[in-house]
C-alpha cells in the first residue's frame, strides 16, 4: 500500500547514496522506490509499483528485524540491568538466540478463541495494529536514502497512521467478550482522546518554525548550525531550539504509545492485561509486534521533529536514525523500570489540565516568535 | 440447657476486674466458665449484643479479637474472646451455649463489625448459627457443602454430590443487580494482584468501585482440624509454618509455643527466648520485605526494580534463617520449652552473616525510600487513598501493620510481652495517615526496628556465657493437659495480632484448637477501604493489607 503513498511521478536518479540530511530544502528528495525502479531500468506504473513494493519489504523488514530483537531480548536485558538480574543469558551468545526460541514459542502456542468473541473484528484487530505503526514508517527519512514516499502532508499522515492503533486497541477490547478487555479499551480511548491533541499540537509549533508538513523538509530545516561552541557547529535540531516543546512532545508520545507510567490500558496488576487479555499465540505475538514497533515511531518522530532525523557527524544517517530511535526505546524502558504508573482520572487529569495546557501555550509563543522574526 | 460447672478453684486470671464485670453485667451472667487467660462469663444466647455493648461501651472492651466455635457433647458454645486495645492484657471471654436440637445465638455483628465472618466461619464450620446476622453463608467451604466438618456428627465419608444447578458457575453472574448502570467483575481467584487465590466479586460504576465482597476458602486446609489430630508436643508445631508462608513461620511457630506452654506451664530458658526473638525478627524482616515489594509492584504496575530490590534483601535473611534453621521456609524450629537447636557452630561465622546483613540494611532502606515512599507520582497514588479510619479498623479487629496505620498504637509485642521484647529496647511504629502510603510506612519502619531488636539479641548472644547455653527446658514426652482447662494467647505476627485458642480434654491432643488469624481480620476492611474508590486503588488497598491467603483460609 506505501506505493500508493508516493508523490509525484517518479525521477529516478540512481543515487542511492543521497541521504536525506543532505538533500536540499527546495523540493522532494529521492525515494527509496525511485531508486529502486531506477536501478532496476524500470520507469512508469511497473517501476513505481516493484519500486514501491521492494521498499516497502524493505523497510518494513528492518522495523520488524528491530522489533525482534527490541522484544524478546533487548527489553528484558534492559530491565534485568535497572533491576540487579541477568535475564537471558542460555541461549546464544548474549542470550540472542532467545528471539528464535521466543518466536517458535509463542508461534507454536495453541491460538485460543474464546466462546462469544465478535469475529471478524478479533481477528482483525491485532492485524491493525502492527499494521498502522508500519504504515507510519511510510513517510519518516530513516537516512542514507531510506524514504519511501515524501508527501507534502508527511507528518501529518504519520500522526494519522499512528493513531489508527487506537481503532484496533478498540476492536481487541470490545470484541474480545471480556470485562477487563472492554475497561482495557475504553481507558485506551480515554487515553488517546486526552493525549493525541497536545502531541499533534506540540508537533505544530515545529512545523510553525520549518514551515512545512514535508518530513524531508523538516529534516532538512534543522541542519543549519544554530550556533558554534569552541568550533563546534551545534545544528539547529528543534529539540535545541525548542527544549519545551521537546520535552512535551516526549511526554505526549510515551502516554499516546502507551509506554509507562502512562501504560494503564494494559497495567497487568490492574485489568490483567486490559484489551489483551484473550489473545494468545500468533495474535499475542501480532499485539507485541505493534506495541514494539508503535515505540520506534514514536522515537523516528521524536528524531524527524527535534532531534534532525537522520543528521549526524562520522556514521551514515541511517545509523544515526537507528541509534535515536534506540535511544527513544532506551528511554520508554528505563520509565517503566523506574516510574509507577499513575492512576486513570490523575492521567486524564495530567492530559486535559496539564498538556494540553501547555501545548497550546507553546503553539500561541511559538508562533509569535516566529511571526515576529519572519 | 444444660451448662459447665464453673471451676472458680482453678482460676489463676479472677482479679478484681473480673468482679467489676461480673458486677456491670449483673442478671447477664449466667455462671463463671474462666479460661486461663481471662475471666470468662456464661451468657444466655440471647443476651449476646446486651452483654457484648455494655463490656464495649461502659467496660472499654473494644476489640473482639477472636470467635471461636466448637460443640460440646452436650451443646455449642460460642467464644467471643474480648481485649482491649488500650491493654491487650484486659482480656475477657464471653461464653455462649446454645443447646444441640437448636444451635441459634445472637449475633455479634452490630457490637463489633468484625464478627460477620468470625461468626460465619462457626457457622460454616461447626454449625452454629447466629440471629441477626446479616449475611450468614458459608465463608470457607464451598456454598453447596454438605454438613460442618468440625461438628460432632459430621460424617465425613458422606459424598459431596450436589444437584447440578448447586454447582452453577459464580463466574457467570452478569451483573450484580438488572437495574442500574453497574457491572460485575470478577476480580480473581486467578488476578496478578491478588496475591494468591483470592475472590473478589466487585461491582463497577465505570472504573469507580461501587461494592466489593471477598470470597474466600480457596486455600483452607483444615489447619484446625489438623493440629486437632496432633500431640502437643511434636506433631502441631510443623504446621503453623504453613499458616503465613511468607516466611514468617518462625513467629506463627510462637504462637502455638506460646499458648501451649502456657498451658502446660513450661518455662522457656532465657537463652532459648533471646535465640526465639532474633529469629523472629528475621522471619519480620522477610515478611515485611515481600509485603512492600509487593505493594509497590502492585502500585508500579510493571516487574520494576523495586520488587527485585526486596526479594535481594529478603533473600539475605532467608540465608541468614537458613544457617539457623535449616529450612528456607518451614523452619520448624521451635520446640515447646526451647528450641531445636543452639546457634549454628562456628558462631562467630553466624553472627558476622548477621551483622553483615544489619550494616547492609540501612543503606538498602534508603534506597526504599528513595524509590518508594519519597516518590511522588507513588505518594500521588497512595496518600489519602484506601483510607481505613481507626473506630473503623478497631470495629473490624484489625491489628499489626494495619492497625498501627491507622494510628492505633497496639502491638503485642510490647503491650502484652513475650519472648525477651520488654528487656530490648525499640519503638513501636505508628502513622495516623489511616491511608496506604502509611500502612507503607509502617512496614519500612518496623524493619528498621526489628533490625534495632536483632542487633540486640546478636550483642546478649555474644557475651551469653557458655555454662548457660539452655536451649530447650525439661519438658515431659507427652503433654497432657488438665480436661477442660481453655486458653486463648496471641502474638504479634507479621501481619498483625496471630491468636490460637486450645481447649484441652486431658488427653495429649487438644479437643479444640482455633485459629485467629490477622489477615482473615484484616481482609475484612477491605470494602470499607475500597468502595467509592478506583479499581487501582482496590488493588493498592488489597496490596497493602498485606493478606496471605494460606493464613486467611487455614
Amino acid at each position: 500500500m506505501d506505493v500508493l503513498l508516493q508523490s509525484g511521478t517518479a525521477t529516478p536518479t540512481g543515487t542511492a547514496n543521497a541521504t536525506a540530511a543532505n538533500a536540499s530544502a527546495a523540493g522532494p528528495v529521492t525515494t527509496l522506490p525511485e531508486t529502486i525502479s531506477g536501478a532496476l531500468g524500470l520507469t512508469g506504473t511497473l517501476g513505481d509499483l516493484v519500486g514501491g513494493l521492494i521498499g516497502a519489504f524493505l523497510i518494513a523488514n528492518i522495523m520488524l528485524g528491530m522489533t525482534a530483537l527490541a522484544g524478546p531480548w533487548a527489553k528484558r536485558k534492559i530491565t534485568a540491568a535497572f533491576t540487579d538480574r541477568i535475564a537471558v543469558n542460555r541461549i546464544g551468545p548474549f542470550g540472542l538466540l532467545i528471539i528464535v526460541a521466543d518466536a517458535v514459542r509463542l508461534l507454536s502456542k495453541e491460538l485460543i478463541v474464546p466462546d462469544g468473541v465478535d469475529r471478524p473484528a478479533w481477528d482483525i484487530a491485532p492485524i491493525i495494529l502492527p499494521f498502522s505503526a508500519l504504515l507510519g514508517f511510510a513517510v519518516i527519512p530513516l537516512g542514507s536514502g531510506l524514504q519511501l514516499a515524501d508527501p507534502e502532508t508527511g507528518i501529518v499522515f504519520a500522526f494519522a497512521a499512528a493513531s489508527i492503533a487506537s481503532v484496533g486497541l478498540v476492536m481487541a477490547g470490545y470484541a474480545s467478550n471480556n470485562k477487563y478487555s472492554l475497561l482495557g479499551a475504553l481507558r485506551s480511548i480515554a487515553q488517546n482522546l486526552a493525549y493525541e491533541i497536545p502531541l499533534v499540537i506540540t508537533a505544530a509549533s515545529v512545523i510553525i518554525f520549518a514551515g512545512t508538513f514535508r518530513t524531508s523538509e523538516i529534516v532538512a530545516a534543522q541542519t543549519e548550525t544554530l550556533v558554534t561552541v569552541a568550533g563546534i557547529a551545534i545544528p539547529g535540531w528543534y529539540a535545541f531550539v525548542n527544549p519545551f516543546a521537546f520535552v512535551l512532545f516526549v511526554l505526549a508520545n510515551i502516554a499516546e504509545i502507551g509506554r509507562n507510567p502512562f501504560d494503564i490500558p494494559e497495567a497487568p496488576t490492574e485489568i490483567v492485561a486490559g484489551y489483551q487479555t484473550e489473545y494468545s499465540s500468533v495474535y499475542f505475538v501480532l499485539f507485541y509486534l505493534g506495541e514494539f514497533i508503535h515505540i520506534f515511531l514514536g522515537g523516528a518522530l521524536i528524531a524527524v521533529l527535534f532531534l534532525g532525523g537522520p543528521a549526524g557527524p562520522v556514521l551514515p544517517g541511517f545509523v544515526w536514525m537507528v541509534i535515536k530511535m534506540w535511544a527513544f526505546f532506551l528511554f520508554t524502558q528505563w520509565a517503566r523500570s523506574a516510574v509507577p504508573r499513575v492512576r486513570i482520572d490523575q492521567l486524564i487529569e495530567i492530559g486535559w489540565k496539564g498538556m494540553l495546557v501547555l501545548s497550546f501555550a507553546n503553539l500561541v509563543l511559538t508562533a509569535v516568535i516566529v511571526g515576529v522574526i519572519a | 440447657m444444660s451448662l459447665e460447672e464453673s471451676q472458680p478453684d482453678t482460676l489463676e486470671t479472677a482479679t478484681t476486674t473480673a468482679e467489676d464485670i461480673e458486677a456491670l453485667l449483673g442478671d447477664l451472667v449466667l455462671d463463671r466458665d474462666d479460661h486461663l487467660n481471662a475471666p470468662g462469663f456464661v451468657v444466655r444466647p440471647d443476651e449476646v449484643q446486651d452483654t457484648l455493648f455494655r463490656l464495649r461501651d461502659e467496660a472499654g472492651y473494644d476489640h473482639l479479637s477472636c470467635v471461636t466455635a466448637q460443640e460440646y457433647e452436650d451443646r455449642y458454645e460460642s467464644i467471643y474472646h474480648l481485649k482491649k486495645y488500650d491493654d491487650p492484657t484486659d482480656e475477657v471471654s464471653v461464653v455462649v451455649p446454645t443447646p444441640t436440637d437448636d444451635p441459634v445465638s445472637q449475633s455479634a455483628e452490630p457490637v463489633y463489625r468484625t464478627a460477620d465472618w468470625h461468626e460465619r466461619e462457626a457457622y460454616d464450620l461447626v454449625g452454629i448459627e447466629y440471629d441477626d446476622h446479616p449475611d450468614l453463608r458459608r465463608i470457607l467451604l464451598p456454598e453447596t457443602w454438605q454438613g460442618h466438618p468440625l461438628g460432632r456428627d459430621y460424617d465425613q465419608d458422606r459424598p459431596q454430590i450436589v444437584p447440578l444447578r448447586e454447582h452453577a458457575n459464580p463466574l457467570q453472574e452478569d451483573h450484580a443487580s438488572d437495574a442500574g448502570d453497574t457491572m460485575f467483575l470478577n476480580i480473581g481467584p486467578h488476578h496478578p494482584a491478588t496475591h494468591g487465590v483470592l475472590h473478589l466479586k466487585t461491582v463497577l460504576d465505570g472504573e469507580q468501585v461501587v461494592d466489593v465482597e471477598s470470597d474466600i476458602g480457596y486455600l483452607h486446609r483444615c489447619e484446625e482440624q489438623i493440629c486437632q489430630q496432633g500431640t502437643y508436643r511434636y506433631q502441631i508445631m510443623p504446621y503453623p509454618d504453613r499458616w503465613d508462608y511468607i516466611s514468617a513461620g518462625l513467629l506463627n511457630e510462637w504462637a502455638y509455643a506460646r499458648v501451649a506452654e502456657d498451658l502446660a506451664d513450661i518455662e522457656v530458658p532465657e537463652y532459648a527466648q533471646v535465640i526465639r526473638t532474633m529469629g523472629a525478627e528475621l522471619c519480620r524482616i522477610a515478611a515485611h520485605m515481600l509485603a512492600v515489594g509487593t505493594f509497590a509492584l502492585d502500585v508500579y504496575g510493571d516487574f520494576t526494580a523495586i520488587f527485585m530490590y526486596a526479594v535481594r534483601d529478603r533473600e539475605k535473611v532467608q540465608s541468614i534463617l537458613e544457617e539457623l534453621t535449616g529450612q528456607r521456609l518451614m523452619f520448624n524450629y521451635f520446640r515447646l520449652g526451647g528450641v531445636v537447636w543452639d546457634l549454628p557452630e562456628p558462631r562467630e561465622d553466624f553472627f558476622e552473616l548477621i551483622r553483615d546483613f544489619l550494616d547492609d540494611l540501612p543503606e538498602a532502606l534508603e534506597e526504599y525510600h528513595d524509590m518508594i515512599s519519597a516518590n511522588e507520582i507513588l505518594q500521588v497514588r497512595t496518600v489519602d487513598t484506601g483510607v481505613l479510619p481507626p473506630e473503623v479498623a478497631k470495629s473490624y479487629g484489625a491489628t499489626g501493620p494495619v492497625a498501627r496505620g491507622s494510628g492505633i498504637d497496639y502491638d503485642l509485642r510490647r503491650d502484652d510481652p513475650y519472648g525477651y521484647y520488654d528487656e530490648l529496647d525499640w519503638n513501636v511504629a505508628v502513622e495516623d495517615g489511616c491511608d496506604n502510603y502509611s500502612r507503607l510506612l509502617v512496614r519500612l519502619r518496623e524493619v528498621e526496628e526489628s533490625a534495632k531488636i536483632i542487633e540486640q539479641c546478636v550483642d546478649l548472644l555474644e557475651d551469653w556465657p557458655e555454662d548457660e547455653r539452655t536451649i530447650q527446658s525439661n519438658v515431659p514426652r507427652t503433654i497432657r493437659p488438665d480436661d477442660d482447662t481453655e486458653i486463648y494467647r496471641a502474638v504479634e505476627g507479621a501481619k498483625g495480632e496471630l491468636g490460637i485458642y486450645v481447649r484441652a480434654d486431658g488427653t495429649e491432643k487438644p479437643a479444640r484448637f482455633k485459629i485467629r488469624s490477622p489477615c482473615f481480620s484484616n481482609l475484612q476492611t477491605l470494602p470499607e477501604m475500597s468502595n467509592g474508590e478506583y479499581i487501582p486503588d482496590l488493588i493498592a488497598s488489597l496490596g497493602s493489607l498485606d493478606i496471605v491467603l494460606g493464613e486467611v483460609d487455614r
